[in-house]
């Protein structure tokens, strides 16, 4: 008898729900819409596209996921897709959709606004804003001094097996992938080895590898720049720092976080109009101030104690080089380099 | 004076109620009908390799390849038979001792389901490691947290509660007149738990450790964290080379049907004989603990402490201090606490209602399955098993590439919305009340139904006054279980939500990808509030386990 006293209640609860819930699918109708496919977080853009939504009335529609998910969706998704304009976290995912002709071409004015080494040749893609490679370290345990001076150093003695990496994270394989562009094939093949044969500890992604630095259980990592800007924001006393190598070398390269509008979209102008909002200088200044980045809209200033990009001698890679993201992952695999 | 008999003959049939005839037509064509939706991400899969002419063959003679498998299936089997002696000793503790607060240790043995494997995994990783909190706060410095034997600790005490909560669902109703029995005649405590209480829990524990192996082959964050290199670990390392990462994703399918397969023979051998079913009201017995009391007492809080309260604290610790340090970042839950109503809203509606339509929906399965047995049963069954070892994320993709390429009307009407999310999540979970209905529907004493069905009562009122009442311990069991891993969900939800929908795992994945630490403690730790809040309430206060 209890059994069937329940039941009501449960079966009105579960009637509740699905009012509630299909009435907040609701949303969005009438006006102009954008639906972006969003690898970047909703904490690094979200306020922007906010700030997009507000000034010009076009509605945002944001779904956000993993950079090489979301483009494996928009794929799949075809003719159908609801997507109008891809944000990638790394210009692998971008290219994968580029290849598989899921992009639309942008306009000449959003292309030259941006600085040629940081957009697709073919027009597909634009960089909004840039992270850069660096070493992180623990100041504790290692000696400034005794930083190196090169990337390729890291599987030589004394530094060999000292430095994490992280091998399924997008941004270490458009790293490899830059370094077969610039460095040939062989040197990129001997460096994977290198990190295998010296046991170099491999980590599930960038923030591992900052937080393990950060305590002290490996010395040193290649990651992103910005990594560690936010761990010192959550606890000023940890012990990581970025070391920048210098000159030209392809451990210093600036990667940028793409912008593509998805082949056959509706919503061409919106699309054309949203990304040009994100490279206009105010977004561009956001970029700089509120995520540590490098902005890459020509002309644009980065935040006061990163150098600006101009005066900073980056690996002269053209980002569109990028493109076999198929072969980097053979690459990666052969090598066995696991993670 | 051939017709007396044959009336006779006819008469006897009613009676004895032949079961496992297949005479239930209804039943059989609606549970395979079920089965086939099920069977969507394995379909999506031969489809593609087919067209992306994936290197299937060739995924098993690599020895690239075999390495990850052989790891994957290494660690499932490995946790799966630590869960099933950790789960099933942790029930009988709850159940059938005088545990002190034992009502109490009923609920937090549950618990440690509710955390993600990724956070479980990143709290203990960063506690125990080097540098890490016991490191700096009690001073030990243990070895680095990471491979096989990490994966393994790690992994169990986050997954034995699928065994604990079957196992334990089924102690409470096992009659006591057996056990009473068996006293009366001398036996020992031992050797009544070993003749008389195991033989009716194995199928409780088998079901329970096979929904363990199949969590552990399909996860993928725990293996990432702990650097243990498993086949999910290389499907989602190489995602974008789609012959790849399809080929090894359909692996994953086919270990997963050839284990189910396994299991089911291993539970009809071992259970064949004298199965008991329930009668409600009247529980086994109770053993005084005696002077073994305070240290089972200790064992059971220090498995609560390893699994629950460790990556608590850290959160905790987390949360402490990005609430001290204060941000004035917009949208930030430690700035606005009112931030989390819409994920908490979005989280408890997604679970309650693919908790009840994932029971609901496998319970033809569970009658074909358990009654009726032969191919098409085993078929039904595997299908709906299988699911559960597809990452999420094909199973999203697999839902979008049938229903896009269905008419337009329905793309249009269907994709993207929360009834999509809901079947994505049965397709992914219903395994897990498959497996609960299964050993509820087994639990209807054969007498009871026979009883009724002499009687004269129609099929479904017997299902709605007689077996629905006897099962419901055992269907809310598995429909807690499913509330909890959707609770989880990450994959699927990103892919398949309406637009806009938030929920807590979601908000978790953000903060975290960001490294916003504080942030993410906080909306972890109101996950987990939230899933022992809706499991205690939905479930737990409703199968007699605090009566």
């Amino acid at each position: 008898m209890r059994w069937r006293r329940c039941l009501a209640p449960a079966l009105l609860l579960i009637q509740l729900l699905m009012i509630l819930a299909l009435g907040g699918c609701g949303t969005g109708g009438g006006g102009d819409t954008v639906t972006i496919y969003s690898g970047r977080t909703s904490n690094l853009v979200g306020p922007i596209l906010d700030r997009f939504a507000e000034e010009t009335g076009i509605s945002v529609e944001v779904r956000y996921g993993d950079s090489a998910e979301l483009a494996l969706l928009i794929q799949q998704e075809g003719d159908r897709t609801p997507a109008d304009v891809f944000y990638s976290q790394s210009p692998g995912a971008t290219e994968f959709l580029a290849d598989h002709d899921r992009l639309a071409s942008l306009s000449t004015d959003t292309l030259e606004s941006v600085d040629q080494r940081f957009r697709d040749d073919e027009g597909k893609w634009v960089g909004v804003s840039g992270r850069q490679r660096v070493l992180v370290y623990n100041q504790d345990l290692v000696d400034a001094a005794d930083l190196p001076g090169s990337v390729f150093d890291v599987t030589e003695p004394p530094l060999a097996g000292q430095v994490a990496v992280a091998p399924s994270n997008g941004s270490f394989q458009d790293f490899i992938t830059a370094m077969v562009a610039r460095e040939g094939r062989q040197r990129a093949v001997a460096f994977l080895d290198g990190l295998v044969a010296t046991d170099a500890p491999t980590y599930a992604n960038n923030n591992a590898i900052v937080e393990a630095v950060g305590r002290g259980e490996v010395p040193m990592g290649l990651v992103n720049h910005y990594y560690n800007y936010r761990f010192l924001d959550e606890d000023p006393d940890v012990a990581s720092r970025n070391h920048l190598f210098p000159g030209d070398d392809i451990g210093a390269l600036v990667i940028a976080s793409p912008i593509s509008v998805v082949e056959g979209t509706q919503h061409v102008d919106e699309a054309q109009q949203l990304i040009d909002f994100l490279l206009n200088a105010e977004s561009q200044a956001y970029f700089a101030q509120e995520t540590f980045e490098y902005p890459l809209a020509q002309g644009a200033e980065p935040a006061t104690d990163i150098p600006p990009l101009d005066t900073l001698d980056v690996p002269a890679v053209a980002l569109d080089d990028l493109g076999s993201l198929e072969d980097t992952l053979e690459m990666i695999r052969n090598s066995g380099l696991a993670g | 004076m051939g017709l007396p008999a044959e009336v006779d003959d006819r008469h006897r049939d009613r009676v004895v109620v032949p079961r496992r005839n297949g005479s239930v037509t209804i039943v059989r064509v609606v549970g395979l009908v079920i089965a086939v939706g099920f069977a969507a991400p394995i379909m999506f899969l031969l489809q593609q390799s087919v067209v992306l002419g994936s290197p299937m063959l060739e995924a098993f003679r690599d020895p690239l390849n075999l390495g990850p498998l052989g790891r994957s299936v290494l660690l499932a089997v490995s946790v799966s038979a630590t869960t099933a002696l950790l789960g099933t000793a942790a029930a009988w503790i709850v159940t059938r001792t005088n545990l002190p607060l034992a009502r109490l240790w009923a609920v937090v043995l549950a618990l440690p389901l509710v955390l993600p494997s990724y956070i479980g995994a990143f709290t203990l990783q960063a506690a125990l490691s080097p540098g890490g909190l016991t490191d700096q706060v009690v001073g030990l410095s243990l070895p680095v947290v990471e491979g096989f034997w990490a994966a393994w600790a790690i992994m169990s005490l986050l997954t034995y509660p699928y065994v604990y909560l079957l196992v334990a669902a089924r102690l409470r109703h096992l009659p006591a007149n057996l056990e009473e029995s068996a006293q009366l005649l001398g036996r020992t405590p031992r050797a009544i738990f070993r003749l008389v209480v195991l033989p009716q829990i194995v199928p409780a524990v088998l079901a329970g450790s096979l929904l363990v192996f199949l969590y552990a082959v399909s996860d993928f964050g725990l293996p990432q964290l702990l650097r243990y290199d498993t086949l999910t670990r290389v499907i989602f390392g190489n995602l974008l080379d789609r012959p790849v990462s399809t080929a090894l994703a359909l692996q994953l399918g086919m270990l997963a049907l050839l284990t189910t397969a396994l299991e089911r023979g291993a539970a009809r051998r071992m259970s064949g004989a004298g199965a008991v079913a329930v009668h409600q009201g009247r529980g086994g017995l109770q053993w005084p603990l005696g002077r073994w009391r305070l240290p089972v007492l200790l064992a059971t809080a220090g498995l609560a402490v390893a699994a629950l309260v460790g990556p608590m604290t850290v959160l905790v610790y987390w949360a402490v201090r990005g609430i001290a340090n204060g941000t004035t970042r917009a949208g930030s839950v430690i700035a606005d606490p009112g931030q989390l109503i819409a994920p908490m809203l979005g989280s408890a509606s997604a679970g309650i209602l693919a908790a009840a339509f994932a029971t609901l929906v496998v319970l033809p399965v569970a009658f074909l399955t358990a009654r009726q047995r032969g191919r098409s049963a085993e078929a039904a069954n595997a299908l709906v098993v299988t699911g559960f070892a597809i990452p999420g994320l094909i199973i999203a993709l697999s839902l979008s590439f049938f229903v896009l390429r269905s008419s337009a009307l329905v793309a249009s009407v269907l994709y993207q919305t929360l009834p999509l999310l809901i079947v994505a999540y049965v397709i992914h979970f219903g395994a897990q009340s498959l497996r609960a209905a299964q050993v509820a529907v087994a639990a209807v004493p054969d007498d009871v139904l026979e009883v009724s069905r002499t009687l004269g009562a129609r099929r479904l009122r017997r299902l709605w006054r007689i077996e629905l009442p006897l099962m419901a311990p055992s269907l809310l069991a598995g429909a807690g279980l499913v509330l909890l891993s959707v609770l989880k969900e990450l994959p699927a939800t990103l892919l398949l939500s309406p637009p806009g929908f938030r929920t807590l795992a979601t908000d978790v994945w953000s903060a975290t990808s960001d490294a916003f630490w504080a942030e993410a403690s906080v909306v972890s730790l109101v996950l987990v509030a939230l899933s022992g809040l809706l499991t205690w309430f939905l479930v737990l206060r409703r199968t007699d386990a605090l009566s």
